[in-house]
């Protein structure tokens, strides 16, 4: 697995406007999502053994969650640009 | 003939790569075969770092409307595969309203035909892939993988 994404690089240009570089520290959130994550994952984990032992046929909540990370993490690299006569919006995943 | 150079030679008889590409890809294997060759092995020997720097790693999407709007996206193709790979995997009933949802906004693709042992080669065709669409009011669209 990667690295996840550790900023969020924002720039907005406007004719009327100011310039506005925002660059959003995403790795402070991450001690967050870790835990939440690691709760998500013993949920996940106790569903699917419910739901294997019951014969159900969906049973990858697990995976599902592991592989949602895994996407997370090669978001990295991930740039948006927009812009029209009077703006542009410049958003870089790094 | 190596197996590796016989299928640069295919990929190039078969108009996938370049003539540059397939130039780069013999030369980078060339590199990789001048090194101390070990008797027995993995397919790949040595340094796979050119043969890997060659492939696309993103997907470029590019609009540019005739009224002055423009919208650039590059996703990484690890992504896209990262994506496919998790189509699989949503349960039947959350797919057929993503199925639902996009067949109502014109776009009729059944996710859930994405099997994960076709992804690997469905991203590999995505790297040769382009798309160019010019419209008649001036908007172009292009979508490529470099």
């Amino acid at each position: 697995m990667n690295v996840p994404p550790l900023i969020l690089d924002v720039r907005v240009a406007s004719s009327r406007r100011r310039p506005v570089h925002l660059w959003l520290p995403l790795f402070l959130l991450w001690p967050l999502a870790l835990a939440l994550g690691a709760l998500a994952l013993v949920f996940a984990i106790v569903a699917d053994g419910v739901l294997l032992a019951l014969g159900r046929r969906y049973h990858h909540h697990t995976v599902l969650l592991v592989r949602s990370l895994e996407a997370l993490s090669e978001a990295r690299g991930t740039v948006i640009r927009f812009s029209n006569e009077t703006t542009a919006v410049d958003m870089t995943v790094q | 003939m190596s197996e590796d150079r016989s299928r640069i030679l295919n990929l190039l008889a078969g108009g996938k790569i370049t003539p540059e590409e397939a130039e780069r890809l013999l030369g980078a294997l060339d590199a990789r075969t001048s090194a101390a060759e070990a008797p027995a092995g993995p397919a790949i020997k040595g340094d796979p770092g050119p043969l890997v720097a060659a492939l696309p790693k993103y997907l470029y999407v590019k609009v540019n409307a005739s009224n002055g709007d423009n919208v650039d996206v590059r996703i990484p193709i690890a992504l896209v595969r990262s994506g496919l790979k998790l189509t699989s995997l949503i349960p039947q009933q959350a797919m057929d309203q993503i199925n639902d949802s996009m067949s109502q906004h014109g776009m009729s693709v059944d996710f859930s035909n994405f099997k994960p042992e076709d992804i690997d080669e469905l991203v590999a065709a995505l790297r040769e892939m382009e798309v160019n669409v010019d419209a008649k009011n001036g908007d172009t669209v292009r979508v490529y993988c470099a």
